[in-house]
């Protein structure tokens, strides 16, 4: 017969891991709705800088700047977004586990790796892959300045020919309970076209000051930033919806768990009172006969 | 004139500060400030850091901004800055502090011309925020 300390001792134990569980989901659920807001803040610029990329694509040689130059070669760069926590279920691993897959698709290539978050981090370190630059902490203070940072690394590197193109895993958020993993080229940049705000044969002719190729230069970069900041801002979403989801589960698991042992307590408690009555009742009869 | 009003949106990459209707717009370009009012011909600039303010009747709002683009069509101004505040946000201690640190880099021989690009842009940023902020 199951000991019934024990068994008391189980459900406390599994109580304590229940609020604990419980409160992370609450705090996911916040940071949640901060992130989500930080995408729609941060959807009305990167709008409009595509806005302005297509109305000077139109008119512009494009060839002539260096982030465009769409040039053969094998030397492949993966950026790599992953969480600096864990407990939020497969998260990383589906990225992860992506970028694995870009591996194999590319053999034979040069391929190389920047990786931000910790996660990323611990899953490369016993693994033979090439590694660039990490960005370990991000989570934290995530911002603007931040992403330019990165783009300006990015840049660097392809504009030096050390890298031919560039690619950026991450995962996109769809819902607090679907995360879809994507893999977007962001060098050489390919302008998106675009569907909204563009009125149909609406080409104005802009005056440019200082001039198309000054504004183009600095807007291209401009655009790969956004590329990426919005890629870490998608993540960031993806990730606390992702512990969320997680941790709801986890929570209600712990729920069922304390169901079941409170039923085996019970059940114990229950046998242990019979076998007791039967003692004293033997023993009466007993001391009768 | 009443309704013949621009249509100002000011955003940054973190926050949407400006979507209003306004009478006149004065922005910082780099090659120098233009004022905006209705029907202007449609033109695309990159900003300078530097004051950009707006008037709504006889009302005006200053901003300061830096880096970025402005864009005007049908009486649309679509300004994209990379950090943009309110005058009355701007936090001059911290600009101080970023002027001098700035100085001090600028002040140093081997720099390589990206770090004394964006140490100068830093300096500027510092100034913009200082000088149009000076009275309050």
């Amino acid at each position: 017969m199951p000991n019934l300390r024990d068994i008391k001792r189980r459900i406390r134990s599994v109580k304590n891991t229940q609020q604990i569980t419980k409160a992370m989901k609450l705090v996911a659920a916040s940071k949640l709705r901060k992130a989500q807001q930080a995408i729609l803040v941060a959807r009305p610029y990167a709008i409009k800088i595509m806005h302005v990329l297509n109305h000077l694509t139109a008119r512009c040689n494009l060839d002539l700047h260096p982030l465009l130059e769409n040039r053969e070669g094998n030397k492949v760069l993966y950026l790599v977004i992953t969480s600096d926590k864990g407990l939020c279920g497969g998260f990383n691993g589906s990225v992860l586990r992506r970028a694995m897959r870009e591996v194999e698709a590319n053999r034979g290539k040069d391929i190389s790796f920047v990786i931000a978050g910790k996660k990323g981090k611990e899953f490369f370190r016993v693994r033979p892959q090439k590694i660039l630059h990490e960005y370990l902490d991000w989570t934290r203070d995530f911002d603007y300045m931040k992403a330019d940072e990165i783009a300006d690394l990015l840049a660097g590197m392809f504009a030096e020919k050390a890298v031919d193109r560039v690619y950026v895993v991450y995962n996109e958020f769809k819902s607090v309970m679907q995360q879809d993993v994507v893999v977007e080229q962001l060098l050489p940049v390919v302008p998106e076209e675009m569907e909204v705000g563009r009125e149909a044969g609406h080409v104005v002719d802009y005056i440019y000051e200082p001039d198309e190729e000054t504004i183009m230069e600095d807007l291209v970069k401009r655009y790969m930033t956004v590329q990426v900041y919005r890629a870490f801002l998608e993540s960031s979403a993806s990730e606390h919806g992702a512990r969320m989801t997680a941790m709801d589960s986890a929570t209600r698991n712990a729920g069922d768990m304390i169901g079941g042992l409170s039923l085996t307590y019970n059940k114990a408690r229950q046998a242990y009172i019979t076998k007791e009555l039967i003692e004293i009742v033997n023993g009466a009869e007993a001391l009768k006969g | 004139m009443a309704d013949q009003l621009l249509e100002l949106s000011l955003v940054t990459p973190g926050r949407e500060l400006v979507a209003d209707k306004v009478d006149q717009v004065n922005i910082p370009a780099s090659e120098g400030d233009i004022g905006i009012l209705y029907d202007h011909a449609p033109i695309i600039t990159t900003l300078r850091p530097g004051p950009l303010s707006y008037q709504k009747g006889n009302e005006t709002v200053e901003l300061v901004v830096s880096g970025g683009y402005a864009e005007v069509t049908d009486n649309r101004v679509t300004i994209l800055a990379e950090t943009a505040e309110f005058a009355h946000e701007v936090d001059r201690q911290r600009a101080t502090v970023a002027r001098e640190k700035a100085e001090k880099i600028l002040a140093r021989a081997d720099l390589s011309e990206e770090e004394f690009k964006e140490t100068q842009l830093k300096l500027f940023r510092a100034i913009a925020r200082l000088e149009h902020t000076e009275s309050k």
